[in-house]
């Protein structure tokens, strides 16, 4: 039975990586790999750092993998595949054969990088490799889940924007744990003067009395907790620039992986309760 | 064995199906009758799982309690076209779980099913409207599905398209399969069908098995030389159940007693009576009489 349903996703999985790799979509996913190869990691520049190239190529994973997945999963939510999904048991199968085709797809262009940027690269020692695929690998499943969630296939009623409307607020907060803690009500005073240089004066005396609730508030200790979400994130930098995981860093791809499970249920769950209006 | 019960299906403020309980059989070839508009294909979307109820529940399950494996032919064909057709057929059935080994005598069986071994290796996108038709039938019946859901199978196909897609549903039948099909062609459905559905504004006016619905109500047709005018005699004595069709007078249920009549009412105006016929209820009749 389990074989049967991989063998299901992996037929789904291959037909949309296929379908993508060779449009025009496909085309312009090659030619920015080879554009972002060509402005990171130019043949003359010499060899760049380790840490730089699994920085940089991990980042360009994720970015291309966030793009593949947009463009797989619009090519899943096209009219012809209406006879395609009623074959299968359930909804999830086809949203992992589109979150699958999407790794494949970010994979190779990551790794057409990667291989590229070894021409006059850096030599890169048994250790540093081994690091290498948890690192690339989760932040690249957590890029697709993430664009899962920005496409239209996935997304039902506000969902979008409530999840990316959270991350942008987190990101605020992660901003502001890592500045003075004052950081809020800077910003607000900031706001108030450029609102008060456009003759907005309602909206300058608002953001008067924002800066001075935001000087009173103790905003710093929750900026302090929100950003811990993005703790993996700094793990991983840290231990790629140092050269060696910590046993605490070392769990940071786990928890990234973590993190793309649970919005891959929330997906799922939106997915399997939506209706599908598939268009032409 | 598809349940449903009150079940509701809302499109924001618009009541595509409002309320609908009924169960549909299994092994029969279900039509379904109605106006654009009238809630068919979002009955067969429902019952392909692709959207759900609003309110109420929708039970699509095989005797055991088992989820049906189903084909779907959705009333807009599209194909990805620069498959071939061999190619799409040998995906859908990866997708029905059937052994690699036997793929490509499964795809040539379902093409040479309807007609269309002759295409095995044309881009898809080459294909005239009815071998997209044949197509779309022959990806539904991979796999040999528990329930397939045609969806107007004859749109936009010539009479002999039309033809041969109503002798592949008939061998359905025969195959004992439980088919669910919308359509506007009232011959086909009679011709295909074994149980009837009429909707309306989203609901259901008339379910009945449709050899039962055809000998339901007996009438009379009496077929005279030229479309009578009825005269104001005639016209006080016909009540709803006489009806005038083209050059025919029509007599249904306890009309039929007064035939007699109606003959000498069309005697004495001089008509001359061509032939006098007892027929069984067409499903134009049951149509037009759920439709006023």
């Amino acid at each position: 039975m389990i074989r049967a349903m991989i063998r299901r996703i992996s037929i789904l999985a291959g037909y949309y990586a296929k379908g993508v790799f060779f449009s025009l979509t496909g085309l312009i996913l090659l030619i920015f790999s080879l554009v972002y190869w060509s402005v990171f990691f130019p043949p003359g520049q010499g060899t760049p750092d380790v840490e730089n190239y699994i920085v940089l190529i991990g980042a360009w994973g994720a970015a291309a993998t966030f793009l593949a997945t947009l463009a797989l999963s619009g090519r899943a939510s096209r009219l012809e595949n209406y006879p395609l999904i009623t074959r299968l048991p359930s909804r999830v199968e086809y949203l992992v054969a589109v979150l699958l085709g999407s790794l494949i797809l970010g994979a190779f262009m990551q790794l057409l990088v990667a291989g590229l940027a070894l021409i006059r690269g850096p030599e890169i020692t048994s250790v540093q490799l081994l690091a290498i695929p948890p690192v690339w690998l989760s932040i690249n499943l957590l890029a697709a889940v993430l664009a899962c969630h920005a496409s239209d296939l996935v997304t039902a009623g506000w969902s979008r924007v409530i999840l990316f409307g959270f991350i942008a607020i987190a990101l605020v907060f992660n901003s502001a744990a890592s500045g003075p803690d004052s950081w809020f009500s800077d910003r607000f005073t900031d706001l108030a003067q450029l609102f008060a240089r456009l003759n907005l004066m309602w909206f300058s005396d608002l953001s008067v009395s924002m800066a001075s609730w935001a000087a009173r508030s103790p905003l710093a200790p929750v900026a302090q907790a929100v950003s811990m979400i993005f703790w993996p994130f700094n793990a991983i930098s840290d231990a790629i620039f140092s050269g060696r995981f910590t046993p605490s860093q070392a769990l940071a791809p786990a928890i990234l992986v973590l993190y793309g499970t649970i919005l891959f249920l929330i997906a799922a769950t939106l997915f399997a309760g939506k209706d599908l209006e598939f268009l032409e | 064995m598809i349940e449903f019960k009150e079940v509701t299906k809302n499109y924001y403020s618009l009541t595509a199906l409002d309320n609908i309980t009924m169960t549909l059989p299994q092994g029969e070839v279900i039509g379904l009758l109605g106006p654009n508009g009238a809630g068919k294909t979002t009955l067969i979307k429902l019952i392909a799982g692709i959207i759900s109820p609003t309110k109420g529940e929708l039970r699509v399950h095989e005797g055991n309690g088992r989820w049906p494996s189903i084909g779907y032919k959705p009333e807009r064909l599209v194909f990805p076209g620069n498959l071939m057709t061999s190619q799409y057929l040998e995906m859908v059935a990866g997708l029905c779980n059937i052994d690699r080994a036997e793929i490509d005598n499964v795809v040539l069986e379902s093409l040479a099913q309807v007609n269309l071994l002759a295409a095995a290796g044309k881009q898809i996108k080459t294909l005239s409207k009815g071998m997209r038709q044949r197509l779309g039938l022959a990806q539904s019946l991979i796999g040999n599905p528990d329930l397939i859901l045609l969806d107007e199978p004859s749109s936009g196909l010539d009479p002999e398209g039309q033809e041969e897609m109503q002798v592949y549903i008939e061998e359905l039948r025969a195959g004992g399969k439980t088919v669910v099909l919308s359509s506007h062609q009232l011959h086909e459905v009679t011709r295909v069908c074994t149980y009837l559905i009429i909707l309306k504004s989203g609901k259901v006016h008339y379910q009945n098995p449709m050899a039962e619905a055809l000998t339901l109500r007996p009438h009379v047709a009496i077929q005279v030389d030229r479309p009578p005018n009825p005269s104001q005699e005639l016209l006080t004595m016909i009540h709803r159940n006489i009806l005038i069709e083209g050059n025919e007078v029509i007599l249904r249920d306890e009309a039929i007693a007064m035939r007699r009549q109606v003959l000498s009412v069309l005697i004495n105006q001089g008509y001359d009576i061509a032939r006098i016929e007892q027929r069984r209820t067409t499903l134009a009749e049951i149509y037009a009489e759920v439709m006023q």
